[in-house]
């Protein structure tokens, strides 16, 4: 034959490795592409409310927990998760954190004590400002993206999207 | 010509010689029959009549308990998956149901807590005995390799289970082990999201978290003990230096002696002649089976009493919103959480990963760093010295983090 000397054996041992090699990337392509669904899955940008009322009577210099059920916007439905959201006013500027820490995100809370935010985890410290100015922590506290809109009682109410500003 | 095979297996008399018939009377005829068909007889007598090491045989228990702690985990997990639902929504719900409404349930939760809790130590204690008597050497290199890699496998089992309750210590669980690959760096935030299913902890990370946990983790324990039982059998057990010691002034004839007369699996393929065969054998079954079944009867039975007075917690139900809530890991992460605490900003990634590898490569590599022929731990300065140094350090991380999470 013209293909060459490719004996009876060799065929055989050379069909099965192809074949076998096929079988595996049949079930490879589905496996994997399932597998690596999230990195390339887009979350929907939900806005939600922050609940507790208009945050006019939040006093300067003092971070407020309040909370908003914020939906996920990936995966299988489920109901919205309550978050934390640290409305905080100081020096003419409004932020809105998210009480995640940025080192291993566990729960940050304010520590009137320090006038710090404190990682109760390894003892990340954050300034009122977001700052990370102790402990383990890589970046500042991230904050919600979020928006300010006046009601119609005239207070200001804060709204904020199920994402952070900046990715910790 | 071929002989003709004997038709009627009784004709053979006591099954080929291996064993006297394990069942007498009416039975015989059937076992013989099946044993015609399996070879089950012959199994059993590989299984049960290989020569162990006489001296030393409380000390040798310790692998075959941990096998009977892993069977406990499996039968118990089996049980939790009765009632339990791989659901962020669910979960909690479905533990709290079997806790209250179920016949024993939260008991076996508390068998299959504490079950890990003892796997845990036990693994530390056989893997230390095994080193100690430097078990590890040739031809058992990869005995001690696919140990170390049970025992990585059993961690992720433990981190992985934890995470599943979904009470607030599972949640807070999930959030930071999940973040931990995080810090590796160019995939670490693919492998974030992938575990996560997204950039929040969420129901996909339960999902997958439980897909490794039921599936994928227990099927590669499962191999990798078959592996480690079938490395055991071929090289025979080693025991320790105190099973090859000469007493006669000509060792070299006694040694001989020792391999001209050694029972299965021994002499030891590939190993100097010294450390082929142990100077003195017993079976398995029943010197041996015995110790391993008396230490084993113990365990379970401190399992089951610690799991009917102490039981499995289960705190509030998973809630991101806390303010107040202090993540604590379970004992056996303590010092992997200290050194999170030790490194700071710019080295997290390097103290997360490239410390904890070099200790795992170490681990694995025990075998080709030690290339000192001798057994006995006096005459190996130069490995005990450094591990004994490297279990101080990480039971000293331990203190350290009980000490900052509890304020002792």
């Amino acid at each position: 034959m013209s293909m060459g000397r490719v004996s009876r054996r060799q065929f055989l041992v050379r069909g099965t490795g192809a074949m076998a090699g096929l079988i595996t990337a049949m079930l490879s392509v589905p496996a994997v592409g399932l597998l690596l669904s999230p990195l390339w899955a887009s979350t929907k940008e939900i806005w939600v409310t922050v609940q507790g009322g208009p945050i006019d009577d939040i006093p300067e210099g003092l971070p407020t927990a309040r909370i908003a059920a914020v939906p996920l916007g990936f995966g299988p439905p489920t109901p919205a998760v309550n978050r934390i959201v640290y409305v905080t006013k100081y020096q003419g500027r409004l932020y809105a954190f998210c009480n995640i820490c940025s080192h291993m995100q566990c729960d940050v809370h304010w520590e009137p004590s320090l006038s710090l935010f404190e990682c109760p985890c390894h003892g990340g410290l954050y300034a009122i400002t977001g700052r990370n100015v102790g402990g383990p922590p890589p970046q500042p506290l991230s904050q919600w993206v979020h928006r300010v809109y006046v009601g119609a009682d005239g207070k200001h109410y804060l709204q904020i999207a199920n994402r952070l500003q900046e990715q910790i | 010509m071929a002989a003709e095979v004997p038709a009627e297996p009784e004709e053979r008399g006591d099954f080929n010689g291996l064993v006297p018939a394990p069942i007498a009377g009416p039975f015989r005829r059937s076992w013989a029959w099946f044993d015609d068909r399996t070879g089950i007889t012959g199994l059993l007598h590989k299984g049960l009549y290989e020569a162990v090491p006489k001296r030393g045989g409380w000390a040798y228990t310790l692998g075959s308990a941990t096998l009977v702690v892993i069977i406990v985990q499996f039968f118990t997990g089996i049980f939790l998956l009765l009632d339990y639902v791989p659901s962020v929504t669910q979960a909690y719900g479905s533990l709290l149901y079997l806790r209250t409404n179920d016949l024993f349930g939260d008991w076996i939760r508390g068998i299959h807590l504490w079950g890990a809790y003892t796997l845990m130590l036990l693994i530390g204690v056989h893997a230390l005995r095994t080193f100690i008597s430097a078990s590890y050497k040739k031809p058992r290199e990869l005995n001690w390799i696919s140990g170390v890699m049970l025992f990585f496998l059993v961690l992720a089992m433990a981190i992985t289970g934890a995470m599943l309750p979904w009470d607030q210590a599972s949640y807070w669980t999930a959030v930071v082990v999940t973040n931990i690959p995080h810090y590796l760096p160019v995939i670490g935030n693919g492998v974030r999201t992938l575990w996560r299913g997204g950039n929040f902890v969420g129901p996909i990370t339960l999902t997958r978290t439980f897909a490794l946990h039921i599936w994928v983790l227990p099927a590669l324990l499962l191999g990798l003990i078959g592996g480690h039982l079938y490395l055991l059998r071929r090289h025979g057990e080693f025991g320790s230096w105190v099973n090859y010691r000469t007493t006669t002034d000509d060792p070299a004839k006694e040694i001989a002696e020792r391999i001209r007369r050694a029972e299965p699996p021994y002499p030891t393929r590939g190993s100097e002649p010294l450390y082929a065969v142990p100077s003195e054998t017993v079976d398995f079954f029943p010197d041996q089976l015995f110790k391993d079944t008396v230490v084993s009867l113990v365990l379970v039975v401190f399992i089951f009493v610690m799991a009917l007075i102490s039981g499995a917690p289960l705190d509030g139900p998973a809630n991101p919103a806390t303010l107040t809530y202090v993540p604590t890991p379970e004992w056996f992460y303590l010092p992997l959480d200290q050194l999170l605490v030790f490194f700071p900003t710019e080295l997290i990634g390097f103290g997360v990963f490239v410390v904890v590898g070099i200790g795992a490569t170490l681990m694995l590599a025990l075998p080709f760093i030690d290339r000192n022929p001798d057994r006995h731990p006096i005459r190996r300065p130069d490995v005990l010295v450094p591990a004994f140094f490297f279990i101080g350090t990480v039971i000293y991380l331990a203190m350290l983090g009980v000490n900052r999470l509890y304020n002792l």
